[in-house]
């Protein structure tokens, strides 16, 4: 019965116009997303590039400049402008600490448009506190952004529902049921077939054109093929799930309208309720600390800090003897207290701004742990993942970022404190970044979602048992 | 005619299962999103009054100071939070809270929640907005889809024409019965939040002409998609594929328009990058007068003009403190840099502004959206305006700084130091939204978009009628 079904299937799929609308729907969707995507990136790359470019420029003149110094020639900068100081380059001559995009960055907007994809951290200026957000109209960030992880999650299961939501009513409303039941098949299992028969064709439909788009567009899909395979393989359990989801549909509800709500329903409730009360609930129960509350509290620390500069130093040189053997000069400007300072103050912050990073880091763990109650859940964040735009991603650029800038004032103490110039030999020896990416395969939840939609499928068979197939075709 | 329809279909969609059990959803996920929000602002209220007050004596408590000191010290303005918003929550979780305000520079607007929160925040929230915009749409389509194609269906449409009915009769029947319950539901949810809003203490600037306003213009966007629903059924011979395409509809005017007409005002106008934005103040900062510099070309500029201008030879001879008088100089050439790049950003945001009103045509949940916001308090442009004013204040607390020093102190005493009692002399920050009348003015283009639609809509739903 398999194959005649087949052919049938094939040959009402082909002479459909709906299948055409659908490949032209499916097309365009995945061009546009694919074009936002790929844009998005391309604007990044430059932005970093030109970041990096303009920092070698920099870079060069003051080599230049110290060279200059060295050999006692006439500069023309103003004396507290002078590279020699160090102080001048940790704070004038920053490197660039950029995350740059990974090879399916295209796939998902995550929280791309929230953060800044690179930073300068400085001896002196910018905030106590770095910020890492990027400048963004919030309307943007209100509506989001159309991307391919957009069109999988949220629109593919709608042409799934399109597609499927009546194999069975259909059937009975136009009075071909009957004919049905006459043939040596069981009904669950004749809209099964029926229903993997159409899986088949638009996973086809789906990954040709998908692959057909990144080809066109040049997004390279094949030079990462382990990243590949994975974003085909969350596509297609995340088709299949809600096949199994129409399956069950299709099993116990009644007429091809009671069918379509039905499937709307679940559709609204996995897509949309479920991750917005995921989200209300991790918020309340891990509720971040107020940010107004804490600009206070920072405040008084800062007052505090600012207060007692001549007695830090005191107490930072006590604690630093070495700084004290190896100059002998021991001349004390405005900067030896003003580090020593901030030093005190950024040590004295860091639980405060680590309880933030904390209570992030209990909201995510609330996600991994639910994010099984709603696939489009599950699917978003492994495509974010895939993408390095996910939550994770950005906290472990952040956390490089804040270890590099300790990295690069470190640096720089032993010159201030030794009273030390900054040479041209010195210049090799600044330390650089480097962004190290985390790990990207998401295959974990493929197995997870593909069990679930067997489960399903299972569920359907099961529970479809006691309606004896006299029940379906008498069903309204 | 009009009146036996309505009954009949009231009657019909109150038998069926369906409309109880979504109606009854729909009022529960009303119910969690009001009481949520309204926990919410209460919260965060509280830490607005507790914030502004503590920053407020940290300033007043600085103790002897020199003025430039305690401006590099700076103060704190926060965003209030307005009753509406328990409503409409808008960007308010994209935009900032709070903005520093020091000498030299102007700074954006800091910590907002979403950065604070997990990806999963960008599905969206449960608040009362989220179920107005998008769920009661979703329960219109729901309502509606088979209001006519059950007449074809049923073959009743056969009985009701050898009547000799009156279509446009029959259809302003079947509009009010699907009408009247979101109607009833929307009266009743803005109710509610009326009486909420008014027994919290201190709400300030709500008043119930904003909250009528809001309820007008979701009755208009409830109208709108009546009718797309009912033009829909008319159309269609099946209600599974009247469904089918009513949900498209919502899909494409709801979720997929906002994101693609972010993506085209983002290509078409692009915002800086928060570092090329600072690169480029930097640039003109430095091509003027720096007050921290006595030994630029600007300075010595400054320094001629002021000594002719007093007829005295040397700077010590002047009646104030030149330190402080540049000071103020270099505080002024900045503010007009800020004001000239923040300009250029607005024109890019009102651009894309533009943009958005121009592809409200492929959607009435656009206009409904920004109009919402806009008389919430919740929209980008009320938070441009809080920052504008935040602004104004910094440069005013400059001025009254710098000309304190120069007023008090000789030229070259870096070391001279205001009272203690001297810093509560400066008047607190006060910010006021603007007046529901400027905000529907400056709403105007939304507002005809959407009544378009509305007329539109119902002449489409009149001509298809009468060919039905």
């Amino acid at each position: 019965m398999l194959r005649p079904n087949f052919k049938y299937e094939l040959k009402q799929l082909l002479r459909s116009n709906w299948l055409w609308l659908l490949c032209i729907i499916l097309i365009s969707l995945f061009s546009f997303a694919t074009y936002n995507g790929l844009k998005k990136v391309e604007a990044r790359e430059a932005l970093i590039a030109s970041a990096k470019a303009k920092t070698q420029e920099n870079d060069t003149k003051m080599l230049k400049t110290l060279d200059s110094l060295e050999q006692g020639l006439e500069v023309h900068l103003k004396p507290w402008d002078l590279p020699s100081d160090p102080i001048v380059v940790g704070s004038d001559h920053p490197r660039v600490a950029a995350m740059p995009a990974a090879d399916f960055t295209f796939l998902a907007t995550g929280q791309s448009d929230l953060f800044a994809h690179y930073k300068k951290p400085k001896v002196y200026g910018g905030g106590i506190i770095e910020d890492f957000t990027e400048m963004t109209s919030p309307v943007q960030l209100l509506f989001g952004s159309f991307d391919l992880a957009f069109v999988i999650v949220f629109l593919l299961p709608l042409l799934i529902i399109a597609f499927s939501y009546n194999v069975l009513s259909a059937e009975r409303e136009s009075g071909t049921l009957r004919l049905l039941a006459a043939q040596p098949i069981g009904i669950r299992t004749w809209v099964l077939q029926k229903l993997l028969i159409r899986f088949f064709w638009l996973s086809v439909l789906v990954l040709v054109s998908l692959i057909g788009v990144l080809l066109v567009f040049k997004a390279d899909p094949f030079t990462n093929i382990s990243g590949l395979l994975g974003l085909l393989g969350l596509v297609l359990v995340y088709m299949l799930f809600w096949f199994a989801l129409a399956f069950l549909v299709n099993l116990w509800v009644g007429s091809s309208a009671k069918n379509a709500v039905a499937m709307l329903g679940l559709w609204i409730g996995f897509v949309l309720l479920v991750p917005s009360m995921l989200n209300q609930l991790g918020t309340t129960i891990y509720p971040m600390p107020s940010r107004t509350l804490m600009i206070n509290e920072l405040r008084a620390r800062q007052a505090d800090a600012t207060e007692r500069q001549d007695e830090i130093l005191d107490n930072y040189l006590r604690d630093h003897p070495e700084y004290a053997v190896n100059d002998t000069t021991e001349t004390r400007n405005f900067w030896h207290g003003y580090m020593a300072s901030q030093n005190l103050l950024r040590d004295e912050i860091k639980p405060v701004t680590d309880r933030y990073n904390a209570q992030l880091k209990k909201q995510q763990r609330w996600v991994n742990r639910f994010k099984w109650l709603s696939p489009a859940v599950t699917i978003q964040e492994s495509l974010n993942k895939l993408a390095g735009t996910a939550t994770s991603d950005y906290e472990n650029y952040r956390e490089q970022v804040l270890a590099f800038s300790e990295e690069w004032r470190a640096h720089f103490m032993p010159f201030l404190y030794n009273n030390q110039k900054f040479a041209k030999a010195d210049y090799p020896d600044l330390p650089r970044f480097e962004y190290q990416k985390q790990d990207q395969s998401q295959m974990a939840s493929i197995p997870m979602l593909l069990l679930i939609s067997l489960v399903l499928f299972g569920l359907g068979f099961l529970a479809s048992r006691n309606m004896k197939s006299g029940g379906i075709l008498n069903q309204a | 005619m009009i009146g036996k329809t309505f009954i009949k279909e009231t009657k019909e969609l109150f038998r069926e299962g369906r409309v109880r059990i979504s109606l009854f959803i729909v009022l529960a996920l009303l119910g969690v999103a009001v009481w949520i929000s309204t926990r919410q602002y209460e919260a965060v209220n509280d830490q607005y009054a507790a914030a502004k007050t503590t920053e407020r004596s940290v300033w007043d408590g600085q103790g002897e100071k020199n003025p430039h000191s305690a401006a590099h010290y700076g103060t704190y303005a926060f965003k209030p939070k307005y009753p509406l918003s328990l409503v409409d929550q808008g960007v308010d979780k994209y935009a900032g809270t709070s903005i520093f305000l020091e000498a030299h520079n102007r700074n954006d607007a800091q910590f907002s929640a979403a950065a604070d929160q997990t990806g999963l925040a960008r599905f969206g929230d449960l608040t009362p907005d989220f179920i107005l915009l998008f769920i009661i749409p979703l329960l219109i389509i729901l309502l509606g889809y088979n209001s006519l194609t059950k007449e074809r269906e049923m073959g009743t449409l056969a009985l009701l024409k050898s009547q000799g009915i009156s279509f446009w009769k029959m259809i302003l029947g079947k509009w009010t019965a699907l009408f009247l319950p979101i109607l009833v539901i929307t009266v009743t949810l803005f109710l509610i939040a009326g009486v909420v809003l008014s027994r919290i203490e201190d709400f300030g600037v709500f008043n119930w002409d904003a909250l009528l306003a809001m309820c007008l213009i979701y009755i208009m966007y409830y109208a709108v998609f009546t009718n797309l629903v009912l033009i829909v059924s008319a159309l269609t011979r099946k209600s599974g594929v009247s469904l089918v395409i009513a949900l498209s509809m919502w899909i494409a005017a709801c979720l997929a328009a906002p994101k693609m007409a972010t993506n085209v005002a983002n290509n078409q106008h692009p915002y800086p990058t928060a570092q090329e934005f600072a690169a480029s103040i930097l640039e003109d900062k430095e091509n003027g007068l720096d007050g921290h510099n006595p030994w630029s070309e600007e300075s010595k500029k400054l320094e001629q003009d002021v000594l002719a201008k007093y007829g005295v030879d040397s700077l010590h001879q002047l009646p104030f403190n030149f330190d402080g008088y540049r000071m103020q100089k270099g505080e002024e050439h900045a503010a007009e840099v800020y004001f000239k790049h923040y300009k250029l950003l607005k024109d890019q945001y009102e651009r894309q502004s533009e943009v958005y009103q121009g592809l409200a045509v492929l959607s009435p949940y656009l206009p409904t959206r920004f109009m919402s916001m806009a008389v919430a308090h919740t929209d980008y442009g009320t938070h441009w305006d809080f920052s504008d004013a935040a602004e104004k204040y910094r440069i005013a607390t400059q001025k009254f700084l710098n000309e304190h020093f120069a007023e008090n102190s000789g030229y070259g005493e870096w070391g001279w130091q205001a009272d203690a009692d001297f810093w509560q002399q400066l008047p607190a920050f006060e910010y006021e939204p603007t007046s529901l009348k400027s905000t529907i003015r400056e709403q105007k283009a939304n507002l005809s978009i959407l009544g378009i639609w509305l007329l539109l809509s119902f002449s489409g739903l009149l001509l298809t009628v009468k060919r039905f």
